[in-house]
């Protein structure tokens, strides 16, 4: 038995039919080792966002299989695909998706809300987290009142709040300057090792991809490496 | 410089926002329709309803002509008798007629001309009776009429005899009706034993006794009492007998009465199916000029002097119209407001849903001019139709038009939507960024707070002015009314701005007690909340259009229950019995009898004066006085929802309960009354409130005991039983019952017209407020639905959605279902007063209040429902939307 944290087996993704049909993947396979950092490299269009969206269950392929920490996400129906990404799977996005209301720690605790983890826990772990991303003093600002690297920071700690197995972030610096990108990727570096946690990026910069442990590239929906 | 135009730009957003753009087409027709329409509705209701007072009026609302008879004396000094007065009478007349004005003769029947004689006493000992002789002219030259004993009057001399001014009482023959002749126990050859105030007799010979061909002749209702004895035409109590003269005996007549003890009046009565509003509106200033040019009645020539209750008559549609007017300017304002919210609500929704459109164009070059004029034609090709529709089915259903009613609708419509479409490309193009200076940013805080104020303070100061002017100057049919008209509108909209203030505040509370809370769904429902508690057009629809839809309903159900209780005024219970004169003194058993019947509780018999002669501090008023066994009329107003008297409670002997419109009548005052029958005066003393009794304004009640001479006339009837037995009681009499007044006046045009306007006006609020609440829900859902599906991203299950979706919508229907009608109670309070609500229920005093309650419930239920089927319908509609594609357009 193989020992990736993920395993994607000959994923096939078409939109739309006909002559107008896009074949967005093609026949994609590879594994990824826990514990790594995995650049997911290529230019706009390529794919990315979508293998992204069909691992972390966002999206169903029409052919092939997506196993991550032992489970076949392409065979979860709706609840089995919010289980998995309460307990093992979470995404950064490039446009943050926090809860503009909400402070910097609740926006953290969110993940551990919906896992009913006991406030106390809760409370600890969010301040323990803030701490990891360099935002301890900023805690109960809002995300309006902060950056965008900060808010990205706090994107960063909510994903890892619940302690997943897999990382998902798909263009995570795409809307930070080169320098605050550059802090992002290493504070998920970072998490990787502190956290043990396996992370999949895609982007499009050279420089994060020396931070990768390794790096996949698509065209065209296939991977040309 | 003439903006470039896009034309396939116009049509690709028309296309791709067909289903927004048709729902405003629907709103635009169905308000249009409303509001042209109601306006003609309102002025055929009162036509009617004009027509109908004139109707009911009669005499009353008829224009009458009288002038002296010139002197018949003789050469000798005696009094000629002249053969040709007939045809003087018809002189009379013509010369009326000429004298009038041709448009109100155009409004007028036929005249009817009558020769009336003072009314004399009748002398036979019996109970306190009247007789009066008439002559009653027409075209045709007098009602027809069979004789069916005797003959017609004749004359008692031939040709122009000079008669001596003390010779013998001279013979004058008259006809009697047979009614009239059996309640005189008179015959033909018989004579009428009549004199007058100074006891003098007059020789009446019965020639003959009469059966009218038709007694509906219009001829006959100038002078009912020929055919009929008619009652309290002449003092309390009393009966009027007539007998008629004919052209023959009238020359008679003129010598058996005094030279002023002979009237001749033309009477032009008022044709119903002639008038309009309009037009009555201009005949009633035309009577009221004729009575004030008319001559003096104290002139001693024989020029005409007229007079007319027609205008009186008017003037109490007018009121009625007046009120109805105010009650119909008030919904149809209530109802554009609604529709212009909802309107601006789907422009809103609109510009979001095309935002990046727009501002793509914007960013490939096309000017805003341009856009404006795109959108602006689109707003038109949507609107133009779609009013005119609206007119054209308000031409065929209601018979015209209203078209500056519908302006506010159509204006909205066509500007709204460029208004905003420009608005969101401006914004989504200018270079403007939050300063990163925190004290710019507080500055800039501070300005949006302080214009939000502004805005705020502008419309509560026009609400504010609005119920001011409505106080003052009320609403008047014609005039410039629309302020006063939008007073709970406005009010209601200032109130509603009030509470969105509030909102933020509302709403982070609920977040932080969630916050507090175990449960993450109320969390994520919370905080959407407060992340859209400040939009106001979707607050400000919703609670807008349910507080007017309870102020529609609640103004329906205070004018049903304010009828229903002026129905029991006007009766007195469930059923009154005005028991006929030659039944009077049977009146006590009849009442008894009466109360025996099956399904009846109480029955009371008294009797009711209007205009008695009373001295109260030195005044002299004329009261309606009541003397009735107070006791067991307090018993029988204990069946009846009438206020209560408790003042009835042991009234006895020369005590009195008093009740006053001015106050000229106080508990605590001695007053001294004259009856006709009580030659001393007799003293009371005020010791207590009367209840209302009828319409009278000044009423004295006294009880049985108070030693007043006491022929009960009236009979009140209360239970299930009571108009049943009354009816069958009634011979002679008139039996009213309150059920037969009650739908008499709810069936009256411009009460049945305004019932279904509130209604309508309600429901369609009620619609507007669900649709607004639908498209404001439309117009937040992507943004929520992207919220939601980052919240899935983090594990939140595809059903529990669907709460955190009502969660975040839930705020405003829950204000909207509570506050709304709240609102326009409030309203209700600061409003109804200059409504003149009694006028239309025929109170004494406006009606109280009557809260809907139920209606909390029915918002509430139909909000929550609407709430219901928005989140069901959301999610259907994104079910199929896999979350990366929600993100990807999201994020995007």
């Amino acid at each position: 038995m193989s020992s990736a944290l993920l395993s994607v087996a000959g994923i096939h993704r078409t939109f739309g039919s006909g002559p107008a049909a896009v074949h967005a993947l093609h026949d994609i396979s590879f594994e990824v080792e826990p514990g790594t950092m995995v650049a997911l490299v290529g230019r706009s269009g390529s794919g990315k966002t979508t293998l992204l969206n069909v691992i972390g269950g966002l999206d169903r392929p029409d052919r092939g299989t997506v196993t991550v920490d032992g489970i076949d996400v392409t065979a979860l129906d709706e609840d089995g695909l919010s289980a998995l990404r309460r307990e093992r799977v979470s995404y950064v996005f490039q446009t943050f998706g926090l809860i503009p209301v909400l402070s910097a720690a609740e926006n953290v605790g969110v993940p551990l809300r919906l896992a009913r983890t006991p406030q106390a826990d809760r409370e600890r772990r969010v301040e323990l987290l803030l701490e990891l991303v360099g935002l301890a003093g900023h805690a109960q600002q809002r995300p309006g009142e902060l950056s965008g690297g900060q808010q990205q920071r706090v994107a960063i700690a909510r994903a890892i709040a619940a302690s997943p197995r897999l990382l998902i972030a798909d263009e995570p610096t795409g809307q930070l300057d080169a320098e605050t990108g550059l802090s992002v990727m290493a504070l998920l570096r970072g998490i990787v090792e502190s956290e043990g946690v396996t992370a999949l990026v895609s982007t499009h910069d050279p420089v994060m991809m020396a931070l990768a442990d390794r790096v996949i590239h698509l065209a065209d929906g296939q991977l040309t490496t | 410089m003439i903006p470039a135009l896009h034309r396939p730009s116009i049509r690709g957003r028309a296309r791709a926002d067909l289903g927004p753009l048709l729902l405003v087409a629907g709103v635009v027709l169905v308000i249009t329709l409303l509001a042209a329409a109601v306006p003609p509705l309102m002025r055929a209701t009162a036509d009617r309803a004009a027509q109908e007072a004139i109707r009911k009026a009669g005499p009353d609302a008829a224009v009458q002509a009288q002038a002296r008879w010139e002197d018949d004396y003789g050469p000798n000094g005696g009094r000629v008798r002249s053969t040709g007065i007939a045809a003087d009478v018809d002189d009379f007349r013509g010369r009326a007629e000429e004298a009038l004005d041709p448009d109100l003769r155009a409004a007028l029947r036929p005249p009817i001309t009558t020769v009336a004689a003072v009314t004399l006493a009748v002398t036979d000992g019996s109970v306190q009776r009247h007789f009066q002789v008439d002559y009653v002219q027409d075209d045709a030259g007098g009602p027809a009429v069979t004789w069916i004993a005797g003959r017609a009057p004749g004359g008692t001399a031939d040709g122009n005899v000079e008669i001596p001014l003390n010779g013998p009482l001279w013979e004058v023959q008259v006809g009697l009706s047979e009614t009239e002749a059996a309640a005189l126990k008179l015959k033909p050859g018989g004579h009428v034993p009549v004199q007058d105030e100074l006891r003098q007799p007059y020789n009446l010979l019965v020639s003959g006794i009469f059966r009218p061909v038709d007694p509906a002749d219009p001829a006959w209702r100038t002078v009912p009492w020929v055919l009929q004895p008619s009652s309290g035409l002449d003092g309390s109590g009393s009966t009027r007998l007539g007998g008629l003269l004919s052209a023959d005996s009238l020359p008679d007549a003129r010598l058996a009465f005094q030279q002023d003890q002979l009237r001749r009046t033309v009477w032009f009565a008022a044709d119903p199916d002639k008038l309009t509003w309009e037009s009555a509106q201009q005949l009633a200033a035309t009577a009221a000029a004729l009575k004030a040019t008319s001559a003096s009645s104290g002139a001693r020539d024989d020029s005409l002097k007229w007079d007319t209750g027609l205008d009186r008559v008017l003037r109490d549609v007018r009121a009625q119209v007046d009120a109805a007017y105010a009650q119909a300017a008030v919904l149809l304002i209530a109802v554009l407001a609604g529709a212009v919210l909802v309107l601006l609500l789907a422009a809103d929704l609109i510009a979001r849903r095309r935002a990046t459109a727009l501002a793509a164009t914007r960013q490939r070059g096309a000017g805003l001019p341009s856009l404006a004029t795109e959108l602006l034609i689109e707003s038109a090709v949507v609107t133009v139709p779609a009013a005119a529709l609206g007119i054209a089915l308000s031409l065929l259903l209601a018979g015209g038009a209203a078209l500056l009613w519908t302006l506010p609708v159509v204006v909205c419509a066509i500007a709204a939507g460029p208004a905003f479409g420009v608005l969101a490309a401006a914004r989504a193009t200018r270079d403007r960024r939050a300063p990163a200076n925190r004290s710019a940013r507080r500055r800039q805080l501070r300005t949006a707070q302080l214009r939000r104020v502004a805005i705020d303070a502008t419309v509560l100061a026009a609400a504010a002015g609005a119920v001011v002017a409505l106080h003052q100057r009320g609403i008047a049919s014609g005039s410039d009314s629309a302020l006063p008209a939008s007073a709970p509108t406005l009010g209601v909209i200032a109130g509603t701005l009030l509470v969105l203030r509030l909102m933020p505040v509302g709403t982070g509370l609920a977040l932080r007690q969630s916050l507090r809370s175990r449960r993450p769904l109320a969390v994520f429902g919370a905080a959407r909340a407060a992340a859209t508690a400040a939009r106001v057009l979707p607050l400000l629809v919703l609670t807008v259009t349910t507080a007017l839809a309870a102020f529609a309903v609640t103004l329906d159900t205070t004018t049903a229950r304010g009828t229903a209780d002026g129905a029991w005024q006007t009766v007195g219970g469930d059923a009154r019995l005005d028991v006929p004169p030659d039944s009077r003194d049977d009146a006590t058993k009849i009442a008894a009898q009466l109360a025996t019947a099956p399904g009846v509780k109480h029955a009371v018999a008294a009797e009711v004066i209007d205009g008695v002669r009373v001295i109260a501090d030195n005044n002299a008023l004329t009261p309606t006085l009541v003397i009735v066994d107070a006791a067991a009329f307090q018993q029988l107003r204990a069946d009846t929802p009438l206020p209560a008297a408790p003042d009835l409670a042991g009234l006895s002997g020369p005590r009195a309960l008093v009740r006053s419109g001015d106050g000229s009548l106080r508990p605590g005052m001695t007053m001294r009354l004259r009856l006709e029958n009580t030659d001393p005066m007799v003293e009371l003393t005020a010791v207590g409130t009367a209840p209302a009794i009828g319409t009278a304004t000044d009423v004295i009640l006294v009880d049985a005991s108070a030693g007043l001479a006491y022929q009960p006339d009236t009979v009140w009837v209360t239970g299930s039983g009571a108009a049943k037995a009354v009816e069958a009681a009634a011979t002679g009499g008139r039996a009213e019952t309150r059920a037969e007044v009650l739908d008499d006046r709810r069936s009256a045009p411009l009460n049945a017209g305004l019932a279904a306007l509130e209604w309508a006006a309600a429901g369609t609020l009620l619609l507007l407020g669900m649709l607004g609440f639908a498209l404001s829900a439309a117009s937040s859902a992507p943004a929520r639905w992207e919220t939601l599906a980052r919240l899935r991203t983090l594990g939140l299950r595809p059903r529990d959605t669907h709460r955190v979706a009502a969660g975040e919508l839930l705020p405003p229907v829950l204000v909207a279902a509570i506050g709304g009608p709240l609102l326009g109670l409030l309203l209700v309070k600061l409003t109804f007063g200059p409504l003149a609500l009694r006028t239309l229920t025929g109170q004494l005093a406006d009606p109280a209040t009557t809260v809907p309650w139920w209606l909390l419930g029915v918002a509430a239920v139909l909000l929550l429902g609407t709430l219901v089927a928005v989140v069901a319908a959301e999610a259907a509609l994104r079910r199929h939307l896999r979350l990366g594609d929600v993100l990807r357009a999201g994020g995007s």
